[in-house]
């Protein structure tokens, strides 16, 4: 607001003050006003409540595979046998080595985020591991990759036992309270 | 700094325009606050483009989806609620500025010549807002939303013999649905930008003819001022304040205008006890009710709008502007005002009892108001130059009539100039 | 001192307005009538206990025939249940369902001819929505064995909160109360954003208000400039 080209005739500290001060006011509005239509584009408030999803492990036999989704993302839970389980203690997985220990919280449940870590396809369950269809990754039952173009182990989510029978997939954080 | 804008300069007259638009622009001095509302009007419009443009990415215009994506919005988007007040609030403040800009153009008589074309550009804009505002309101999918829509659109069932054939092509269906739900939402968004191009055409001809002013005389040069900073820091402090009002409505009553019916989900086969427009609609909607025949009833009602196109030419008096030296228009306008609110006032009851009658009476002198300006400006010049005009108005005459004069001196020169008359 | 005078008389002029819409709106609420009956004139607090209580009622009772579909289960962390509250309320439900009515569609049309709404946006879909939900719950008489509502004639819903066959004064008190809960816990499903809405407007209406002080004095300032030039 300042007339910088033709000088009021009397200008002086106090009309500086006064459109310093506006302008400051209404440019911090005019900023805090962007923040609701940025914020609006950010997830709403249903789509982050999938932030976590439960999944009951009532049912699933051992050998058996069940898909839950989680943040629109497929998660495996796999209820290994004690074959499966003493098989995969044993070896350290292929291409990126990792003990078995370190994938599971419970040995009996495996729990997977579902998407091959080469370019994004759903690996297809197989007697002893995945298999990717899109260019053929060989995962075990650790989720470890074993041969093909994948360059890492399956992803694993985050995730907590609530009770023997109930499992809590993703961050359990409260909620920031909505707007 | 000056290196880029000099760069520009050579291809793009950049500071030759603002210049002369608006840090020189001459503006008069004595323009009061009621000038204030055009600029309010454009800040609103931006408004509703912006914050329209937010809702439409979480909108699906589906009849079987809408009611439940406003629902999103209002709970599950972050700020959903917001946007969306402001956005149906806005509505409501756009018609209210545009109402009284508009008042404030027949009071002082912004409309008279050299301003005929600015008057009439506004009316073009009134009449985009009408339908981008009736368009907008079927989006929700409420009951009012449907039903509001399901009787416009029957209006057009008065054109004579299309009417019917007409009413299903505009509704893509043989009652509203969901082809109208898209179509309407498809317009809605795209009328808000011809109303952009609508506006710009408004300021390049306001920008030909300059501003008019209370006191409707011509102002010399030494009574104008620069547009800048004058009238950006009112235009700044206006918007100041409306949005403190404004901000009242959006978050402690944002539901006044919209109606509880409008929260039920459309049902075509329920028509709500009551329908009743938005409030902007309503003077127009008491002018449809008046007249007993549909036909009548819809071709007054378009007429009731059109009708301030022929301001200009129904209003010849020789005194300037409007009210100001004029009372006798002065109280003609306040008449009108007030027939406007009871038109408001019937359009919002049902039509019983002696609302069918006052709806009738005020729509009578609605248009009389029109008729009777033709001649009663002629009747109030002569009783006005009898009873002996104020100075300044005497003063502004005489040099309008030097002006007319040097005019056609300057045509008259033209003409005689060989190789520029051969239009005549 | 004009100017001073002339500011004055515009804060004075907005806060008539203000007063004076409130007033309107007051004025209107207050007579609020259904059916040429007044409706109940009370005034709702949102107070979160309340609110806890009205959530309770709706779910023991209006849920038989009534669902809230825009009323996600996680959701009622925002009026204060704990999550051990709502896991017991939703049951094996997920999270993010919303409460249905426990009799069927089937069932509840043959019973009263048609399928009662969803209450999610009562408190907004009829016009004084809080008072017309009070009132209604609150008027029911018994007349021979048969459930009666003359404020709301020939309406097919039963007498839910049993006022009607209420034994003495205190149970009716307490019947009302137990309505005034759920009211209030409809009016906050109706509009869960109102308690925010209305924290940020304060703030945004104090800002415009100094935003409109400064630009006032601003524009006398730039206004004045014209004072030494002859108009």
């Amino acid at each position: 607001m300042a007339d910088d080209e033709n000088p009021p005739i009397d200008e002086n500290r106090r009309d500086f003050i006064l459109n310093t001060t506006t302008s400051v006011v209404a440019g911090a509005g005019i900023a805090t006003a962007c923040w609701p239509f940025i914020s609006s584009m950010n997830p709403s408030s249903d789509v982050l409540s999938k932030a976590t999803s439960e999944a009951s492990l009532k049912g699933i036999e051992p050998g058996e595979m069940k898909t839950v989704p989680w943040q629109g993302k497929p998660v495996f839970i796999l209820h290994r046998t004690k074959k499966q389980i003493t098989s995969m203690e044993t070896s350290d997985g292929g291409k990126d080595p990792q003990a078995d220990a370190e994938r599971v919280q419970n040995p009996d449940w495996l729990v997977l985020v579902g998407i091959c870590t080469h370019l994004g396809c759903v690996p297809a369950r197989k007697k002893e591991g995945w298999f990717c269809p899109c260019h053929g990754s060989v995962y075990d039952n650790s989720g470890r990759v074993l041969t093909g173009p994948a360059p890492r182990n399956l992803e694993l989510p985050p995730y907590e036992f609530v009770s023997s029978e109930k499992i809590i997939i993703g961050k359990t954080e409260k909620p920031p309270i909505k707007s | 700094m000056k290196h880029v804008i000099g760069w520009i300069d050579r291809r793009f007259p950049l500071t030759a325009f603002v210049k002369h638009e608006l840090t020189e622009y001459p503006t008069p001095r004595n323009l009061s606050f009621w000038w204030n509302f055009g600029s309010l009007a454009g800040i609103v419009l931006v408004i509703q483009i912006i914050t329209g443009i937010f809702l439409a990415m979480h909108y699906k215009p589906d009849a079987s989806l809408a009611f439940d994506s406003v629902e999103h919005i209002m709970r599950e988007v972050n700020y959903g609620w917001l946007i969306r007040f402001m956005h149906s609030t806005g509505a409501s403040a756009f018609f209210a500025m545009i109402f009284i800009h508009m008042a404030r153009t027949l009071y002082y008589g912004s409309y008279r010549a050299p301003r005929e074309l600015m008057w009439w550009t506004g009316q073009v804009l009134l009449l985009l807002l009408m339908a981008t505002a009736f368009m907008g309101y079927l989006l929700p999918w409420g009951q009012m939303s449907y039903w509001g829509a399901q009787v416009i659109t029957s209006l057009f069932g008065a054109v004579p013999f299309l009417g019917d054939e007409m009413v299903i092509w505009l509704r893509g269906d043989f009652t509203v649905g969901n082809a109208t739900l898209t179509r309407f939402f498809a317009l809605h968004y795209l009328l808000p930008f011809i109303i952009v191009a609508a506006v710009i055409i408004h300021l390049v001809a306001l920008h030909a003819v300059r501003s008019s002013n209370p006191s409707g005389i011509n102002l010399k040069d030494k009574n104008n001022i620069p547009f800048h900073p004058y009238f950006t820091v009112k235009d700044l402090f206006g918007i100041s304040v409306f949005f403190t009002v404004y901000s009242y409505f959006v978050f402690f009553n944002p539901n006044l205008l919209i109606e509880a019916d409008n929260y039920i989900p459309a049902n075509p086969m329920q028509t709500p006890a009551h329908i009743v427009p938005e409030w902007y609609f309503l003077p127009f909607y008491a002018i449809l009710r008046a007249v007993p025949d549909l036909v009548g009833g819809v071709i007054a009602m378009a007429l009731s709008v059109m009708i301030f196109a022929a301001m200009p030419y129904l209003d010849r008096s020789k005194i300037p502007g409007g009210a100001r030296y004029r009372p006798i228009f002065r109280i003609m306008f306040y008449l009108f005002m007030l027939d406007i609110l009871v038109l408001g006032y019937v359009g919002a009851h049902p039509p019983e009892g002696f609302l069918v009658p006052l709806g009738q009476i005020a729509t009578f002198f609605y248009f009389a108001a029109f008729a009777f300006l033709r001649f009663f400006s002629k009747w109030e010049d002569k009783w006005l130059f009898n009873r002996g005009l104020p100075a300044e108005v005497q003063a502004m005459l005489s040099s309008e009539q030097a002006q007319k004069t040097d005019r056609r001196h300057h045509k008259k020169d033209r003409r005689e100039t060989p190789g520029d008359n051969h239009n005549d | 001192m004009i100017k001073q005078v002339v500011l004055v008389c515009l804060i004075l002029s907005t806060a008539c307005f203000n007063i004076f819409l409130a007033t309107i709106i007051f004025v209107t609420t207050s007579f609020a009538t259904t059916n040429n009956h007044p409706l109940e004139n009370i005034v709702f607090s949102q107070d979160p206990a309340s609110l806890q209580r009205g959530a309770m009622i709706y779910y023991d009772v209006c849920r038989i025939c009534h669902s809230m579909k825009y009323i996600r289960y996680k959701t009622l962390q925002e009026i204060g249940l704990s999550n051990k509250q709502i896991d017991t309320l939703r049951g094996d439900k997920p999270e993010n369902s919303t409460p249905e009515k426990t009799t069927s569609d089937h069932m509840l049309s043959t019973l009263y001819g048609q399928v009662p709404p969803d209450l999610s946006l009562m408190a907004k879909a009829r016009k004084h929505g809080p008072q017309y939900i009070y009132t209604l719950l609150t008027s029911y008489t018994e007349n021979e064995g048969k459930y009666e509502n003359p404020v709301f004639p020939g309406i097919k819903m039963p007498d839910a909160m049993n006022i009607a066959v209420a034994i003495n004064e205190s149970s009716k008190e307490e019947i009302k109360n137990q309505a005034k809960d759920v009211t209030e816990f409809l009016l906050w499903a109706s509009d869960p954003r109102a308690s925010i809405r209305k924290k940020i407007g304060l703030y945004v209406i104090i800002y415009f208000s100094i935003l409109s002080i400064l630009l006032y004095f601003v524009m006398k300032r730039v206004w004045s400039r014209l004072d030494n030039v002859e108009s």
